[in-house]
């Protein structure tokens, strides 16, 4: 496992209280292999990652748990060294996150010489050897961001991360912003990258397609923790945890015998109210007294879960194919 | 935040003030510079008020010591708080007179900025189109005309009475205000309520008068608040240079006298000091008061 | 290419309206319309000159265009009470004006933009707390009455500096030149430049702290913090960087603006400059020189509204350089 997150808390103290963004979620990254971070907007996918980089906003702390990166534990120093050295971060929109007044190219060099052992020359030879990994014309690092299309400020914000050589890359929602074509595109760029270069990496999104088309492994959260993780495959053909269920159906044309778009009905709990127990009962269709009891991920092998009820899963998969279950929602939910 | 003053059932348009006024008041409550601006504002204007009281000399009579000379130059001490000018008159009554010509001046050219500039962006940022375009041709010609040589010109020439220097300053200070309460009403025209009012047939003036402008009034009052003191410290420089009313009492003529016989020179701080400290607070409490203002209408999105 | 154009348009119309604002202001004032070029003061001659420099006896229209070409070329007319060409007079005293525009405002945007900063850095600690209203404050002060305080305490007083011109009586220079740079020149600057940039840090001291403030949050600041890099190599290379750009073009605005402005700080200092003259001319009703007065003022701010549109255009990439897709 090149990454481990153990238990990890991360939280927000804001003026209405804390917010427990990230509560308790664990997960690990084998090494030389695509995770993706599946879960909808607010669920704590985003902060978890940039935890791992270490930059929270101010009001952020993480308050327990921890990160293991290649068997050593990260603590702010450590996380500090590795920083872009060996895990690096591709940012959901490119055009923000780099500099409007430098050149690209310049940006470039900068953290080559900067970070790196590079000087100035070397730096500048590696940049084109980057832009030609991402498939990008030497020429453009001469411009400033704004002179790039979104497709190709996502392939420069790539070209960025790989400069020091990492071997973790944490991708935050790297296509949302993009056209489908381009997302195609760039999807198949991360692909080659990761092959050639034995890149390990997290893919955080929350669209399940992407996962579909890019992931080994799918690590599935919901307000702050996991609630299902396992080989891709496994976890999209045979969920186990309802939320997933829920999540799959919302995708009818991929891996499912749903024939309809079924939304989950609701909305995730507020992160900043104490939650014992599955926080995905008021949802949940399957919801039963015992949910209310916090759940530990059981299952077999790699393919886990954290309902309650995972060893009726196959039942409760057949119920979730039917819309009619989402629409009514358990007696116990409803109470 | 706006919308929500205002369902989108224009027919029934009982008071979409009354939130926005509560929250006028609300703001200096938990802003403690925007309250101390107020207090200074209200001590201003108590001042003004019983000036009589406060000052029962005549701040322009000539007066003169127990041995029938001229009390000339008197340093401040019991009888004459401040002291006296040169011409033997109390620096203490022409300072709190003084109040008086100030906020005359200050508010009257807010009022004339505030409601030129409203009026014209509203019109420019709802109309659009020709008259925007010759509207905001004009702001930009009077904007480029130098500020402080301009009220000297004109009251160099036209005569020197409080009246031209608020002229002088409102035909300067308008455009400010009235390009960014257009752009304002350029995005308020966008929301949805005005879309749904508009639909349900309201007329041009009725969507302007009932739903725009109270969202852009709170606007209006910060750039008078600012307008305030931007006229008074106006005031005080055409004053100093001589270009002032004679007749009335001004801090800023207050100054110039001073100056003009050689105060500085005679090391006299109470003359030249106070009436300095004056516009200084109330130009403050302007900005602070514009400033509290300015973060509840205007937020700025800072980060997350 | 086209902005540029553009830019260099609009503010030359705005000029142009100006000017013709200034052309009627001074033919409505109280006096026949000839009073706008000829008095009593010169002699028959010099009047005669001026009826047929100027077309006094034309009608209206024409005065007007004869007006504006004699302005191209930097024909004004004579004063009243120096019996010179204006032009000559206003040529003598604009160094002085420029010098102590920007004098002041260098010194007063380099440290508004360094205490900007800082104070951004500070932010949230009882220092900016007290520090921002203490800035309004210098705002809110009339810089006349800076200057005199000043004057008092340091000059009057204390003897440090002179109490008003730009040279001692008797000083004697071979060349312009020699004379700015001269030890008694700065000696008399001094005072006038210390109110005058007292008065004017306010304004990049808080323009920089709020872009700061602004700029910080922007994600490739915390992009720059994933990559590692230095808080030093952020701060100033990325941060200040971005949030000194409308700084820059308030310096290029600021000179404009100055020059109107120093009116009050040449009186109270006794400065020969621009400023004073104009004050001077308008209470004698010297017409001539009034105009011409306000026209060089008017004509530095067209200019440097001018400059600013210019050097936000260069120094933004966003602008300068165009998509390309």
């Amino acid at each position: 496992m090149i990454l481990e997150v153990d238990k990890l808390q991360i939280h927000y103290s804001t003026r209405d209280g804390t917010a427990r963004a990230v509560d308790g979620a664990s997960f690990t990254v084998p090494e030389g292999r695509i995770v993706g971070l599946v879960g909808e907007s607010g669920c704590g996918k985003t902060t978890a990652v940039r935890a791992i980089m270490g930059v929270l906003a101010e009001n952020g702390r993480q308050a327990g748990g921890r990160v293991v990166f290649k068997g050593q534990a990260m603590d702010e120093a450590t996380t500090r060294k590795l920083r872009w050295r060996d895990i690096a971060y591709v940012p959901q929109s490119a055009m923000s996150s780099l500099d409007p007044v430098y050149t690209v190219g310049a940006q470039l060099v900068e953290v080559m010489t900067k970070r790196g052992n590079h000087s100035r020359a070397s730096a500048r030879a590696r940049s084109v050897e980057l832009f030609d990994l991402v498939g990008l014309n030497e020429r453009r690092l001469a411009d400033y961001p704004h002179q790039f299309s979104g497709g190709m400020r996502q392939r420069a914000a790539i070209a960025m991360a790989l400069a020091l050589e990492p071997s973790l890359l944490l991708a935050d929602e790297p296509v949302t912003a993009l056209d489908v074509i381009v997302q195609r595109q760039i999807l198949d760029v991360l692909r080659s990258l990761q092959q050639r270069l034995h890149l390990s990496m997290v893919l955080v999104t929350h669209d399940i397609s992407v996962v579909a088309y890019l992931c080994d492994e799918v690590v599935v959260m919901y307000a702050g923790q996991v609630v299902e993780s396992g080989p891709v495959r496994d976890v999209l053909a045979r969920p186990r945890h309802p939320y997933t269920m829920g999540l799959r159906n919302a995708f009818p044309d991929l891996l499912s015998d749903a024939l309809e778009l079924v939304p989950i009905a609701g909305s995730p709990p507020d992160l900043r109210e104490p939650l014992s127990g599955c926080r995905f009962v008021p949802r949940c269709p399957f919801a039963q007294p015992i949910c209310g009891i916090d759940a530990a991920m059981s299952g077999n092998g790699d393919h886990r879960s954290a309902c309650r009820r995972d060893s009726e899963a196959d039942t409760l998969r057949t119920a979730a194919l039917d819309p009619r279950t989402w629409q009514r929602s358990s007696s116990f939910a409803m109470s | 935040m706006a919308e929500r003053a205002d369902p989108v059932t224009p027919a029934r348009t009982s008071w979409p003030l009354l939130p926005v006024l509560r929250r006028i008041v609300a703001m200096p409550l938990k802003d403690p510079f925007a309250f101390t601006g107020i207090l200074i504002y209200v001590l201003f204007a108590l001042v003004a008020l019983f000036a009589d009281q406060l000052a029962p000399i005549d701040p322009m009579e000539i007066l003169f010591t127990k041995a029938g000379k001229l009390a000339a130059n008197v340093p401040p001490g019991a009888e004459f708080p401040l002291g006296t000018t040169n011409l033997g008159r109390d620096i203490y009554a022409q300072l709190v007179y003084g109040t008086r010509s100030a906020l005359a001046v200050g508010l009257s050219a807010a009022i004339i900025v505030s409601t030129v500039g409203t009026i014209v962006g509203l019109v420019a940022g709802y109309f659009g189109g020709a008259t925007d375009a010759v509207l905001m041709r004009i702001a930009d010609m009077a904007l480029s005309l130098p500020f402080l040589p301009f009220v000297i010109v004109l009251t160099g020439f036209l005569g020197a009475s409080t009246s031209n220097i608020v002229l002088a300053v409102a035909l300067l200070l308008w455009p400010n205000s009235a390009r960014v309460i257009r752009s304002q009403v350029l995005t308020l025209r966008e929301r949805a309520y005005v879309e749904a009012a508009r639909v349900t047939g309201a007329s041009a003036w009725r969507i302007l008068f009932v739903h725009i402008a109270p969202n852009i009034l709170p606007l209006s009052f910060v750039y008078a608040a600012i307008a305030i003191g931007w006229a008074i410290i106006t005031e005080a420089s055409v004053s100093f240079l001589g270009f002032g009313d004679s007749g009335s009492v001004s801090w800023g003529m207050m100054l110039q006298d001073a100056f003009a016989s050689q105060a500085l020179s005679r090391g006299q701080y109470a003359w030249f000091v106070p009436p300095g400290i004056c516009i200084v607070l109330i130009v403050v409490a302007g900005f602070f008061i514009s400033r509290g203002y300015e973060e509840v209408f205007m937020p700025r999105l800072r980060g997350r | 290419m086209r902005l540029v154009l553009g830019r260099f348009t609009h503010n030359a119309l705005a000029l142009l309206a100006v000017t013709t604002i200034l052309f009627f202001m001074f033919r409505l004032m109280p006096g026949t319309p000839l009073a706008a070029f000829i008095n009593e003061n010169l002699n028959a001659d010099q009047q005669q000159a001026m009826l047929e420099q100027f077309g006094l006896d034309k009608p209206m229209w024409q005065q007007y265009f004869i007006y504006l070409a004699n302005l191209l070329q930097g024909e004004m007319g004579l004063s009243f009470f120096q019996r010179r060409p204006v032009m000559t007079i206003l040529l003598e005293v604009l160094p002085n004006s420029v010098i102590l525009t920007l004098t002041s405002l260098i010194i007063a945007y380099i440290f508004g933009v360094v205490a900007g900063a800082w104070l951004a850095w500070k932010r949230g600690t009882w220092i900016e707390r007290a520090a921002v209203p203490a800035v309004l404050a210098t705002r809110a002060a009339p810089e006349f009455w800076i200057g005199m305080v000043l004057l008092a305490a340091l000059s009057f007083n204390a003897g440090w500096f002179p109490s008003g011109g730009a040279s001692s009586p008797g000083m004697a220079y071979s060349s312009n030149w020699d004379r700015i740079f001269s030890l008694d020149y700065v000696h008399h600057l001094a005072l006038p430049v210390l109110t005058l940039a007292l008065y004017l840090q306010g304004l990049p001291l808080l323009l920089m702290r709020s872009n700061m403030l602004e700029v910080m949050h922007e994600e490739f600041v915390t992009m720059a913090r994933m990559k590692g890099l230095s808080e030093w190599r952020i701060v100033i290379g990325h941060a200040a960087r971005n949030a000194l750009l409308p700084v820059v073009t308030a310096f290029a605005l600021g000179v404009g603006l100055s020059m109107g402005g120093n009116v009050v700080i040449e009186t109270v200092f006794s400065w020969p400059g621009i400023g004073r003259l104009l004050v001077q001319a308008v209470s004698v009703h010297d017409y001539p020189l009034a105009q011409g007065a306000f026209l060089m003022i008017a004509l530095v701010l067209a200019l440097m509204n001018f400059v600013a549109d210019l050097l936000y255009m260069v120094l933004d990439p966003r602008v300068s350089h165009g998509r390309k897709g």
